[in-house]
């Protein structure tokens, strides 16, 4: 593991570097914000603030744009080498899985927005657990990123295990309302479909993690994500083509 | 010319590895003075066959030293004193036993500044068979199109290999000087910051010649620009202080070097 000693002799490489590290914190706390509101739009059947949301997601596209833009000039302009060069890949790499966890955080809004067309259903009681979950995941991940912090990093990867597990439970939980009640179909599909989206969240922050520990170890995570599938009956799919992905 | 297929066969994921290439050139414990400076602090290295090998450092790490005392030219500094052992193939070329000539036409050197000979092209590369080879006219015009077309430059010189040497661009003379170094048919091209004085395109025209001569010479290069190092070189060598601070593979050196030193230094933190 290598953690430079020195700024730069180029002292506004080390301002660029920075500058980047700085968009991508700001980029990741909108993308936390965002869950955060779809959730509480969600639990308030609030459908102007569910909108919100999705135009919201604008910005987080922007601010992608605009981080590619300094990778590409940074790469242009710098010929950034070794750890350099792992910090600009890895912030392309993360910008792209924040963007990501903002599709998820307005499609978890729009599907609020259908919800509100029927009659109101009480919210699974996993669901607000679970989006706790992500958004811690992501809100410690996103501080490892900002301090360099490849074992803090390591351990939100570990919690991803966590989220499967609950996601598990609570597709479970839905399968039971919707088979003792066939009118609770509809909304608990879409209650499903939330609760991948956020779970997909989780994997993107699972990401991030990843990320943060190549930049700090110029390697991969040794560890492989383990699958936590349940054993028998219907299952939730969780190789991600299920959601509004 | 030592002709040792051993390593012709490895396939370029293997020829970019020092594991398994035979050593052309083994330094061990080298220590070089001169003038009271100790410019040189117990190097030890292998430079494999047939690969390009590239030394880099702060100006000053003693890089062009050590690339020097490959062909012994050091004896331009003033109250110089080598110890330890350059083995060329096996032998220690610091041996005064081994002449000079000898070390010579196996070892070529380019240097940053192109200086051809006030004389024709043709002459430039002939100067050097000269002096150790007896051949007759025909044999000399065919050494001098096999080496000034081994140096890339045939297509442009040969219509007029009568005209001076001087009317060559800055590029032109500086593939003029590796033909009239690789005339000599050496093992080894020492390329001490061939492309400094040139543009980018000639740059670029010499960085092609490095790619295709080392499939028959083991090149070694001394470069401030470690970008051109990256681009060129199968091993690099990073040197500060007279020391060897790291050695190894030139993606490995340039993506995750072991050496905090290098990393500071690669990267632009050299402070």
């Amino acid at each position: 593991m290598t953690t430079p000693t020195h700024d730069h002799i180029v002292r506004s490489y080390d301002t660029e570097l920075a500058r980047l590290t700085g968009e991508l914190v700001t980029m990741g706390e909108m993308a936390a914000s965002q869950l955060d509101a779809a959730m509480d739009a969600l639990d308030k059947r609030d459908s102007l603030a569910a909108q919100r949301v999705v135009e919201k997601d604008d910005l987080l596209d922007a601010q992608e744009d605009r981080i590619s833009e300094d990778v590409l000039r940074l790469l242009a302009l710098r010929q950034p080498m070794a750890r350099d060069l792992r910090e600009v890949l890895a912030a392309l790499r993360i910008a792209s899985d924040i963007e990501r966890i903002g599709d998820y955080a307005a499609n978890v809004a729009k599907r609020s927005m259908t919800l509100n067309l029927s009659a109101p259903v009480p919210l699974a009681t996993g669901l607000p657990a679970l989006a706790d979950v992500a958004g811690e995941m992501l809100h410690k991940v996103l501080a490892a990123y900002r301090n360099r912090d490849a074992e803090s990093a390591h351990r939100v990867w570990k919690r991803d295990t966590e989220l499967d597990t609950l996601y598990t439970g609570l597709f479970r939980e839905l399968l039971t309302y919707m088979l003792e009640d066939p009118h609770s179909i509809t909304a608990c599909t879409h209650l499903l479909f939330i609760a991948k989206n956020i779970e997909r969240i989780g994997d993107h922050a699972t990401n991030i993690a990843e990320n943060v520990w190549f930049v700090a170890h110029a390697e991969v995570l040794p560890e492989k994500r383990a699958r936590h599938d349940v054993p028998a009956g219907p299952q939730p799919v969780n190789d991600g083509s299920f959601g509004d992905g | 010319m030592n002709d040792l297929a051993s390593t012709a066969a490895v396939g370029p994921r293997v020829a970019a590895s020092h594991a398994g290439a035979r050593t052309k050139v083994a330094v061990r414990d080298l220590h070089f003075h001169y003038d009271g400076t100790h410019a040189l602090k117990g190097i030890d290295m292998e430079v494999p066959e047939k690969q390009v090998t590239a030394i880099i450092g702060p100006s000053g790490c003693g890089k062009s030293t050590l690339l020097r005392v490959f062909n012994r030219i050091y004896a331009i500094y003033p109250k110089q004193r080598a110890t330890g052992k350059v083995l060329l193939d096996g032998e220690d070329i610091l041996d005064p036993a081994y002449s000079l000539n000898r070390l010579r036409s196996k070892v070529g050197m380019v240097f940053q500044k192109p200086v051809p000979f006030p004389m024709t092209i043709f002459d430039n590369v002939a100067y050097g068979i000269r002096h150790h080879e007896k051949l007759s006219k025909a044999e000399m015009r065919s050494r001098v199109e096999q080496a000034l077309r081994r140096a890339a430059l045939w297509d442009e010189v040969k219509d007029k290999l009568k005209h001076s040497a001087l009317g060559l661009s800055g590029g032109q003379q500086q593939r003029l000087c590796i033909a009239r170094c690789i005339a000599l048919r050496p093992q080894v091209l020492l390329l001490d910051e061939p492309t400094s004085a040139l543009d980018p395109i000639a740059t670029g025209r010499i960085e092609q010649l490095i790619e295709e001569l080392k499939r028959d010479y083991t090149i070694v290069i001394v470069t401030h620009n470690m970008q051109q190092a990256a681009r060129v070189s199968d091993l690099t060598a990073f040197m500060y202080l007279g020391e060897m601070i790291e050695f190894g593979d030139t993606e490995k050196i340039f993506t995750k070097p072991d050496k905090q030193q290098t990393e500071d230094y690669i990267s632009g933190r050299f402070g």
